[in-house]
């Protein structure tokens, strides 16, 4: 198989600042050989928890990014029958039309089974796709094959996958889901884990700068009335503005005069809100 | 082993299944916990599926670990247990028979005594072969897992590590605000209500229909003719009534803002409305109920498969309810009882409910709730009740 597109956006576990209990989370699940379900805020770094293990373990890392209308036979394979309509029709491809083995493509589920290797395999925002989708994809992971019905054939997997399976959902899976999976919920991280994972982001980032830009950022978080509130990759973004900015003085961030602030609240009201209580916050 | 702590969690209201508490028995069989610090994550992750219980299971690790002698087991914990096992088994056995590691047919044939004598052989064969005894844990400190070398293919634990013992980690709550007793957000609401939509064709023809276009092919003689489709597009029709007026929805004034919020941005198809306590002849357009009233018997007109959604907290004067002059304001006479106009409504929406913002264990206490909840399915606002509500909601007839 091809070793997924995914690796060019491979971020890896230099970028990723892996804390002791969630170390341990992944090695149980590992050894039980249980998926691992992760919840947590959006940008607490789930995703990128499955690119750090596949870094570390140096497995190849393949993403299922779930949609809400997509079906679990996409996710295992596709048997793509208007290519075959078209070579049937005009037989200028090298296919040969009578055989439909030709025609199949693995979906990234299947792809994991059919690796050479153990792969981890990264279940992207479960909660997208309905009841139904979830219970099922479970029992293809538990059993660790499927059929594909065209052609009569099992698909039975080589290695079993690391599973990662993510979900922003505060509302829970269904209880079989549940009771399959390990499940850990990523908290906020706190301003010192804040510090280090700026520290693997902006390696030469000043001290003053970090400890000033963590303060304000905790701040702001903490103001009323905000629904989305600012999380890690807002701060870094954040603070990527303030670095390129040659005019940034820091004393004014101490001041309590805030710039920028639309890299950190994205939505219009929860500006408003903020720039208001900024304001008075003004010495 | 840990089977008092298993009890507790349960009886602390942490759903905590029996196959779940074998896997964790797994996971200390094939040593991977090395100490009490691990154990804490590692139960934690295998035993508690969601945050909600993150700070129960918390303060019932903190209570038990805290010092804590470990007990033997005991024949009144085991027959609960044993229960518990029992429903289990009878809900998933293939699940079950994986946990015990038994095939599914060895399992089917064990009578349940027999399942219950091979779980506890297995509990005792675990504590004598692995853990050496009640006090096995918490004495090494160090965690063997994760560093290179002793578990092949673990993870190798960076970043900074939490000097801080398990037992007061746990004691910190950090998992507090986490509990099932906040309130709800908006984006809670759009969790619960995601499913509340009515996909239907929609827009221009531009998605293939692979189907179609293959039979549509074969009448052709091989000529390929392609079919599109429309795309599928969310249309449901909501009509949402909202009780603002009065004291007694006073404290629910943020909850159904919430609600009213984000009905507004989600549903494309939504007409809200206002009524005070109870439905009469009309209802209103407009919050202050005095500009744009919209007569009852017009909603007569509606698309029926609209899905009608009431708010209210139904707690109202008896004669309010089934006096033909139950109204509250003057000069709003009225030929027919509150009561009828709800059947009305009920009669020509099969899709509706009644959001109730209080507590359901106060609902009996007050008697027109039980009369508006024949006439309409009630539920709790909250994340379960809107849950419940949605389902009922979307349910074909």
């Amino acid at each position: 198989m091809k070793p997924v597109g995914e690796t060019v956006q491979f971020r890896g576990a230099e970028r990723y600042v892996l804390d002791d209990e969630l170390a341990k989370i992944v090695n149980v699940s590992m050894a039980l050989e249980m998926p691992l379900l992760l919840k947590g805020e959006p940008g607490t770094g789930k995703t990128m928890l499955a690119h750090a293990i596949a870094e570390s373990l140096r497995m190849p890392l393949i993403v299922l990014n779930v949609k809400s209308s997509m079906k679990l036979l996409d996710a295992l394979y596709q048997y793509d029958t208007l290519t075959r309509l078209n070579d049937s029709r005009f037989g200028d491809s090298k296919r040969d039309v009578s055989r439909i083995e030709e025609y199949i493509r693995m979906g990234k589920i299947g792809q994991a089974f059919v690796a050479d290797c153990r792969t981890v395999l990264l279940i992207d925002e479960i909660d997208k796709a309905d009841a139904d989708f979830q219970d099922d994809m479970l029992d293809v992971l538990d059993q660790m094959q499927f059929d594909i019905i065209e052609i009569d054939k099992t698909i039975t997997a080589r290695h079993r996958p690391v599973m990662i399976i993510t979900s922003n959902a505060k509302k829970d899976l269904s209880d079989p889901f549940l009771g399959r999976c390990n499940f850990h919920h990523i908290a906020f991280p706190d301003p010192e884990m804040m510090r280090l994972i700026l520290g693997v982001h902006f390696p030469d980032l000043s001290e003053t700068l970090a400890r000033a830009s963590i303060q304000t950022f905790y701040r702001l978080r903490e103001f009323r009335g905000i629904e989305k509130k600012p999380a890690t990759r807002e701060l870094i973004n954040w603070v990527r503005a303030l670095r390129c900015d040659p005019d940034f003085d820091l004393k004014r961030i101490e001041g309590g005069d805030i710039p920028y602030l639309g890299v950190l609240f994205k939505k219009s009201l929860d500006l408003n809100l903020a720039l208001q209580q900024a304001g008075r916050s003004r010495k | 082993m840990f089977v008092r702590f298993f009890y507790m969690l349960r009886e602390k209201g942490v759903p905590v299944t029996p196959t779940s508490f074998l896997r964790l028995q797994k996971a200390l069989a094939l040593g991977v916990i090395g100490s009490l610090d691990d154990f804490y994550t590692a139960a934690r992750s295998i035993l508690v599926k969601s945050e909600r219980y993150f700070d129960l299971y918390d303060q019932v690790f903190a209570h038990y670990f805290k010092g804590a002698q470990i007990e033997g087991m005991e024949d009144v914990e085991l027959t609960d247990i044993a229960r518990a096992l029992l429903e289990e088994w009878l809900k998933n056995p293939q699940e079950m028979a994986e946990a015990l590691g038994l095939d599914e047919e060895t399992l089917a044939k064990l009578t349940p005594e027999e399942l219950i004598r091979y779980f506890l052989d297995r509990l005792k064969e675990q504590d004598g072969a692995h853990h050496g005894g009640n006090r096995w844990i918490g004495t090494g400190g160090t965690s063997p897992v994760g560093h290179s070398g002793r578990h092949p293919g673990g993870m190798r634990v960076g970043g900074s590590s939490r000097s801080k013992s398990a037992v007061k980690v746990a004691m910190e709550r950090r998992y507090r605000d986490y509990s099932q007793e906040g309130p709800l957000t908006e984006f809670q609401m759009g969790e619960a209500l995601k499913r509340l939509r009515r996909m239907i064709p929609h827009g221009p023809r531009d998605v293939v229909n692979v189907e179609k276009t293959i039979t549509e092919t074969m009448r052709n003689g091989g000529e390929i003719e392609i079919v599109f489709d429309r795309r599928l597009a969310d249309r449901l029709k909501v009509i949402l009534m909202i009780d603002n007026g009065g004291w007694s929805m006073d404290p629910y004034v943020g909850i159904v803002q919430t609600l009213f919020n984000y009905a507004r941005s989600q549903f494309k198809d939504l007409k809200i409305y206002y009524y005070h306590n109870t439905v009469y002849s009309r209802v209103w357009l407009d919050p202050q109920r005095h500009l744009r009233p919209e007569l009852i018997e017009e909603f007569a007109r509606r698309d029926p498969e609209t899905r009608l959604i009431f708010v209210g907290d139904a707690a109202m004067a008896p004669y309010e309810l089934v006096g033909e002059n139950g109204s509250l304001y003057l000069g709003q006479r009225d030929s027919r009882s509150s009561q009828e106009r709800l059947d009305f409504l009920a009669r020509t929406f099969r899709h509706a409910v009644w959001l109730n913002p209080q507590p359901e264990s106060t609902w009996r206490y007050t008697w027109t709730i039980g009369e508006i909840g024949k006439r309409f399915p009630m539920f709790e606002l909250t994340l379960d009740g809107l849950d419940k509500a949605v389902q009922h909601l979307m349910r074909r007839h």
